[in-house]
């Protein structure tokens, strides 16, 4: 039984197909990257996965279980597209990351022991644990993704979901993010990823999905880089890469 | 020093002693709830509701019934319905909103006209407040509602604090986001009704956001954040009460006023303390952060 099953899944955005007819199944496990130009729509389908915008038609199954009906959302993981970890009031890494945690816990019922654990095994898993206490907002770009990423981790997930986690990140935290996600996929854990650049992350990859203009035009062996991309030397020039936050694709494609 | 004796001496009137335990219940009540509206951007939101108390007091002069209770239906009513539109509406959200709290006020100001005979010469007291004229009835009507909002606020904050600081990943973890955004409303609005009487409705929302944001600028935490501006509003807001029985002027002003004077005072040490650590220790960049660009090398 897939983790992920998405049957012929259309998404619209104000009468305009963004998303149309996608199909996609994550096996237990198995590592899906989901790729595309800007406004391709994977950001869009990833979003529907979420249950954060609803389809226009189609179904998705997650664990079994049509989306409308899924409650145990404790097995899934989900690294937001980046939009920083910082917010109006200061919050700690520790703070951000105990969020993932709260699926576990009954509402008002205060964090056990297992909760704290979680916390800070995600928090020394991403290289942070003597960032613990920090306010978010005095992290680096790169440090804040890996709060992110670590609040995933500690819900402790059967499936993995990451928008765009690399962008803005420098090589060797790419690297160190790599490592804690091929961990992750060892031990049994499906990951779904939306990426437009091939590096450390996409070489454990099982499968890539690519998406254009919102239809399914290749689903199988991950892309190889060719050319100067296959050199490791060769550095990506992102426009939007190390911005002052609140950047994203996300104007490419009309709003969230 | 000749003050303190005169000082100690208002501690002697009932009125005082009431108008200074409302105060310091709200002071500490208040920013419970603030810290959440700052979190999720929604700072004014008690002003809004401030003016939509309007209405409700109009209807409780209007009815006969009892202001705090007609008020507290109202706002309590007209949170549940902003955040519907919040919620439902994404373009016309805004000008929705905008909509209900210019209405709420026109509606304020129609119904006591309507009502004139009785009124008029006592909506000041609600506008501006008038601690130094409640009975003792009104007095532990306060403490109650403080009591339960503060318990709820400090039990949920987890959750609460998810949901304000991002929603969309809230939503993904499975949570009751749609119930708790409407529990934080209309906590919101149970807050501003009990506390018109300390602060008045026009400046309410003073006490939300003011001790927030001062104590804000020296917190790492979310927790610390909250608990300290529990203390600071506990605290401004006492210094008001007294200042106000001092020279005789509607409470809601001298503590609005001494908020917005810890405000500028903190805001003005938190750029000197950050001016004194940068020339002190130099400015390192984090660690664990290369560059990502290869310096050109050098050709000489």
């Amino acid at each position: 039984m897939p983790v992920l099953n998405v049957l012929g899944a259309t998404v619209s955005y104000g009468g305009r197909a963004v998303v149309r007819g996608v199909d996609l199944a994550v096996a237990p496990g198995e590592a899906v990257a989901l790729m595309g130009a800007n406004g391709s729509g994977k950001s869009t389908l990833i979003k529907a996965v979420a249950g954060l915008v609803p389809l226009a038609g189609g179904t998705i199954e997650l664990f079994g279980a049509p989306q409308k009906r899924f409650r145990d959302w404790k097995r899934v993981g989900y690294v937001p597209q980046r939009t920083g970890a910082a917010s109006g009031v200061p919050s700690t890494a520790a703070e951000v990351v105990s969020q993932g945690r709260l699926a576990h816990r009954l509402l008002g019922m205060p964090a056990r022991r297992a909760d704290r654990d979680a916390v800070a095994r995600s928090l020394a898993e991403v290289g942070l644990e003597a960032h613990a206490h920090c306010s978010v907002d005095t992290l680096s770009g790169g440090q804040q993704q890996r709060v992110l990423i670590a609040r995933a981790l500690a819900t402790e997930p059967d499936l993995l979901i990451m928008d765009e986690p690399t962008v803005g990140v420098d090589a060797e935290t790419q690297a160190a993010l790599a490592a804690v996600v091929a961990d992750r996929i060892d031990a049994g854990c499906a990951v779904l990823l939306v990426t437009h650049e091939l590096g450390p992350l996409t070489d454990r990859l099982d499968r890539a999905v690519v998406l254009a203009d919102g239809r399914v035009v290749h689903d199988g062996a991950p892309p190889r880089p060719v050319g100067e991309h296959a050199d490791p030397a060769h550095q990506h020039a992102h426009p939007h890469a190390n911005g002052t936050g609140g950047e994203g694709t996300d104007d490419y494609w009309g709003g969230r | 020093m000749n003050t303190d004796p005169t000082i100690l001496q208002y501690f002697e009137f009932e009125f005082v002693q009431r108008a200074l335990i409302s105060a310091l219940v709200v002071g500490l009540c208040a920013p419970a709830v603030g810290v959440f509206l700052v979190q999720k951007r929604l700072a004014l939101i008690g002003d809004g509701l401030g003016h939509i108390a309007l209405t409700g007091v109009a209807i409780g002069f209007l009815t006969g019934a009892a202001p705090l209770w007609t008020t507290l239906a109202v706002t309590v009513a007209a949170s549940v319905v902003m955040e519907l539109l919040r919620s439902h509406s994404k373009t016309s959200g805004d000008v929705a909103l905008a909509m209900m709290f210019y209405g709420g006020i026109a509606g304020g100001v129609y119904l006591t006209g309507i009502a004139s005979d009785k009124g008029v010469a006592n909506l000041q007291q609600y506008l501006f407040g008038s601690l130094l004229t409640a009975s003792w009835n009104e007095v532990w009507t306060i403490v109650a509602g403080g009591a339960v909002v503060a318990a709820l606020m400090l039990v949920l904050r987890p959750w609460l604090t998810a949901i304000c600081a991002d929603e969309q990943y809230a939503r993904v973890s499975g949570l009751p986001v749609a119930a708790l955004n409407l529990l934080l409303l209309i906590t919101t609005a149970v807050t501003v009704s009990v506390s018109m009487r300390a602060v008045g409705l026009l400046l309410v929302s003073a006490l939300l956001v003011i001790p927030v944001v001062t104590v804000q600028q020296f917190t790492r935490s979310f927790k610390a954040t909250m608990f300290s501006a529990m203390g600071a509003g506990f605290l401004i807001a006492g210094a008001g009460v007294i200042a106000s029985a001092a020279k005789d002027v509607p409470p809601g002003s001298t503590i609005v006023l001494l908020g917005v004077a810890a405000f500028v005072a903190t805001a003005l040490a938190a750029a000197v303390v950050r001016r004194l650590r940068r020339t002190r220790r130099g400015h390192l960049p984090p660690e664990g952060e290369p560059l990502e660009v290869e310096l050109p090398a050098s050709s000489a």
